[in-house]
């Protein structure tokens, strides 16, 4: 028996990394949502995380989102899928929760070959160059790059242009 | 990282957000902090003291700390606070011509302007500008910025401009162009038409640097789900794409643990599922790809798995191959008998998608789904309702039904509630084994979850206790057949009248008002007035939604009426909704007061029995009043006049002009003294 089809597709709307206190230490949305609905969100989907213990699975439903997470020694790193708008209301979330799970931790050894070694901390300071990294891995919500080299060869021009304008201008 | 690059103050903010303890204290750290912002953006119009620059000035001269302005202005937004204050000084870096600068303004403008802000349309000159620029760069934070701040209005400035970056020199700015031409398409699909991205994707797909290749596969899945057609002719193509990819013919830099470019695997796979949907020729060519993908990504990681399993997954979308399918179904039995729960949890998606064109694979795999059924982690039991409702047959549909409304009962989750309710709807209709039981289903899911049944639901309950199936089980007699079942919710109704009275669902007190009001009559626990009583104390509950208490008084009408004589309990409660707010209601009532005092003999044929399904004649001339109209003119009472059709009267008064929309353009004269 063939249940009605629906069309599938998929996009990441939020990636988020948050510690275990459920404080943000970055957010990034690939969807317009306003800052009270973000606020709610993140902190109920960091209580639902840390309510999990680590022998379930990383995956979860919130609100119609698929949730992949993932928890690197005090920071949490989330992202949140849906159907991709074009597919419409009743588009079915074809999301490949593995995949998007070595996702996160292809992100994290980016970040990890970016900063030797990175930590919350790291991420605390130097807050816009991560979302910069981030934004050679993933864009409109799509993930369009994660060949380690081709995401550091601008971050690494990026900064080398910044430390000689540094020079420059007092 | 030490942080040493960081001013002193921001530093100390930062120590102060790592250190807090609580929510409300990291709310006050931030507000202090937009405080020390404001005061720098506003500063002072004059200098400070011997010359030295005010507040305000340092912003705009030191670029440095303009930008860390910027990063502060960021935490606090993203700390749940508000620094629109401070969003025109991040348009104004965009305008920077050191590029970190330009990043960092744009970034905030992306993480802080909602898509109705007027200042992201300031942003357009930039964007030209930056996009037409000879630095890469430049050129890519244009894209980045297209991709998340352009809107509709803003689309015809830069498309062109984003198009060319599609043969620019660098790979970073290819890769980043067709993702940004494919969000104008979005954006504003006028501007860039289907058949514009499309006519540039045949190129971006080969490219000659597989990274922009990869990226285009994003927008080939995107626009290919939502009509595949344009596309079945890139099938060969994305088929040598994805063997090239499998056989390790890709630089080694796209290695992912072992796997060749496993993302980039995943979405050719999952394109060539929706090209080779309901497509049996376009299925033949992807059969040997896809076998052959599946076993090299069998290597035990992660990323292997996921390869897998969005083969797995398309093999069973697409046209069905038998051999394919045994394969597809052994990965499956292999992932759910695994320890790993990520896996199980693969093997639970899969064997849903498997069962529901090929039930026999289900079979094997009873045991271990009672058992996810049961786990402890929530997300593996949600997996294991969707398999489930996957694999419900008439067989099993009770059983199926019983886990659903459990979840439903045990839930707080509103989103699963509601998901659940509305596929309970759907198999009970397609899979009951009898009308008994899917009227006492259909009750119960009223009951738990009544606010999330659209009302078509309850509409077909009624018809159906009122039409009846047409057939009775095993072939009986089906008028008796029909009586049971409406004897039966009629029993189940009543007791639930006269059961507790928790706050019941909307729904479910309308769809029970009406079938008693038809039926009571059949009850052999409940005589017509102990019925009578319950409706009349129910109507009296304070928080009834008034549609609820039309369909209750209508109840209470139609007993009455069979009664043959009004109680004293009913008399009042419809004394009492002669005073209602609602106007119909007190007309309901009103009238059937004065039905009930001067005719009434007539209840009978106004509220007739069982007659649901019958039309209700209407004479439209009322010929059953020629006699009263006759007998009135003989009287002497005036003709009927038809009044004057007066829409074509254009000169009379009021100044309505001849033509219709024309404005009276002529001033009025002015007034005289």
């Amino acid at each position: 028996v063939h249940f009605p089809t629906k069309p599938r597709s998929k996009m990441i709307s939020f990636i988020l990394m948050v510690n275990k206190q459920g404080q943000t230490r970055l957010s990034s949305y690939y969807q317009w949502m306003p800052m009270e609905e973000r606020v709610a969100l993140e902190s109920e989907i960091i209580r639902k995380c840390l309510s999990r213990s680590e022998l379930q699975c990383s995956f979860l439903e919130y609100r119609g989102f698929k949730v992949i997470y993932r928890r690197y020694a005090s920071l949490f790193f989330i992202v949140g899928t849906k159907a991709d708008i074009d597919a419409g209301k009743g588009a079915e979330n074809n999301e490949n929760e593995m995949g998007m799970l070595e996702f996160i931790h292809s992100l994290v050894e980016t970040m990890d070959k970016w900063a030797g070694s990175i930590c919350e901390l790291d991420i605390m300071y130097q807050l816009e160059e991560v979302h910069f990294l981030l934004d050679e891995m993933v864009m409109n919500g799509y993930v369009v790059e994660t060949n380690k080299a081709n995401i550091l060869r601008p971050i690494d021009l990026l900064e080398r242009e910044a430390k000689t304008a540094d020079g420059m201008f007092r | 990282m030490s942080g040493m690059h960081l001013s002193k103050e921001f530093f100390e903010l930062l120590k102060a957000i790592g250190e807090s303890k609580s929510k409300q204290e990291e709310d006050r750290i931030i507000a202090r902090e937009v405080a020390v912002l404001k005061k720098k953006l506003e500063g002072t119009k004059k200098s400070g003291p011997a010359g030295s620059p005010g507040p305000q000035n340092q912003l705009a001269t030191n670029k440095k700390k303009a930008k860390e302005f910027l990063v502060r202005l960021l935490y606090v937004e993203m700390l749940g606070h508000d620094g629109s204050f401070g969003y025109i000084k991040a348009v104004e870096l965009a305008a920077s011509s050191s590029i970190i600068h330009k990043r960092t303004g744009y970034l905030v403008c992306a993480a802080c302007l909602s898509p109705e802000h007027e200042f992201r349309f300031m942003l357009v000159n930039q964007m030209q500008r930056d996009l037409a620029s000879s630095h890469v760069l430049e050129v890519c934070a244009a894209l980045i910025a297209v991709t998340n701040l352009i809107t509709a209005d803003m689309a015809p400035a830069v498309h062109t401009e984003v198009g060319k970056a599609l043969d620019h020199q660098a790979e970073t700015v290819r890769k980043k162009a067709i993702i940004a031409l494919h969000r104008l398409h979005q954006i504003a699909p006028d501007v860039v038409t289907r058949s514009d991205v499309i006519e540039r994707l045949r190129k971006v797909l080969c490219d000659r640097d597989p990274a922009v290749m990869g990226a285009s596969l994003n927008v080939i899945d995107s626009m290919a789900a939502v009509d595949p057609i344009p596309f079945k002719d890139l099938i060969a193509s994305l088929i040598s794409i994805l063997k090239q990819v499998c056989e390790r013919r890709l630089p080694d830099a796209f290695e992912y643990h072992k796997v060749p470019a496993p993302w980039i695997q995943m979405k050719l796979v999952r394109i060539l599922a929706t090209l080779g949907k309901n497509d049996a020729q376009a299925s033949n060519g992807m059969y040997e790809i896809l076998s052959d993908c599946l076993k090299r990504a069998d290597v035990g990681v992660n990323a292997g798995y996921a390869v897998m399993y969005e083969c797995v997954r398309t093999i069973t979308t697409i046209y069905p191959n038998p051999t394919l399918l045994d394969a597809a179904a052994d990965a499956i039995s292999r992932l759910l008998g695994s320890r790993a729960q990520n896996l199980r949890y693969l093997g639970l998606t899969g064997l849903a998608g498997i069962v529901e064109g090929h039930p026999k694979y289900a079979a094997a795999h009873q045991m271990a789904v009672i058992e996810c059924l049961e786990d402890t982690d929530e997300t593996i039991q949600r997996k294991t309702l969707d398999l489930l409702y996957k694999m419900t047959n008439p067989v099993n549909v009770e059983f199926v039904v019983d886990k659903l409304l459990l979840f439903i009962r045990t839930s707080q989750d509103l989103y699963l509630r509601k998901t659940l309710t509305s596929r309970i709807c759907t198999i009970a209709e397609r899979f009951a084994p009898s009308n008994a039981w899917y009227v006492k289903t259909i009750t119960e899911l009223f009951e738990i979850s009544g606010e999330f049944v659209s009302p078509a639901v309850a509409q077909n309950l009624m018809s159906l206790i009122a039409e009846g199936s047409g057939e009775g089980e095993d072939g009986e007699e089906s008028e008796e057949a029909d009586m049971l079942l409406r004897q039966h919710a009629v029993e189940i109704y009543a007791a639930k009248l006269a059961g507790p009275k928790a706050r019941l669902p909307r729904v479910l007190v309308e769809t029970m008002a009406w079938v008693l009001g038809e039926y009571a009559y059949l009850s052999a626990s409940y005589t017509l007035d102990d019925i009578l009583v319950k409706l009349c104390e129910y109507s009296t509950t304070p928080t009834l939604d008034i549609t609820t208490r039309k369909f209750l008084i209508t109840a209470i009408q139609k007993l009455v009426a069979q009664l043959g004589q009004c109680p004293s309990h009913a008399a009042s409660v419809i004394d009492a909704y002669t005073k209602s707010k609602d106007v119909d209601l007190q007309q309901r009532c009103m009238e059937f007061q004065a039905i009930l005092t001067t005719a009434p003999h007539l209840l009978g044929e106004i509220l007739p029995v069982d007659a649901s399904c019958e039309d209700v004649g209407v004479d439209e001339n009322l010929s059953f009043l020629d006699g009263f109209v006759a007998e009135a003119l003989q009287n002497g009472a005036r003709e009927y006049e038809k009044p004057e059709d007066d829409d074509d009267d254009d000169d009379a008064g009021g100044g309505y002009a001849a033509s219709a929309g024309a404005f009276k353009m002529t001033p009025y004269e002015k007034p005289t003294s």
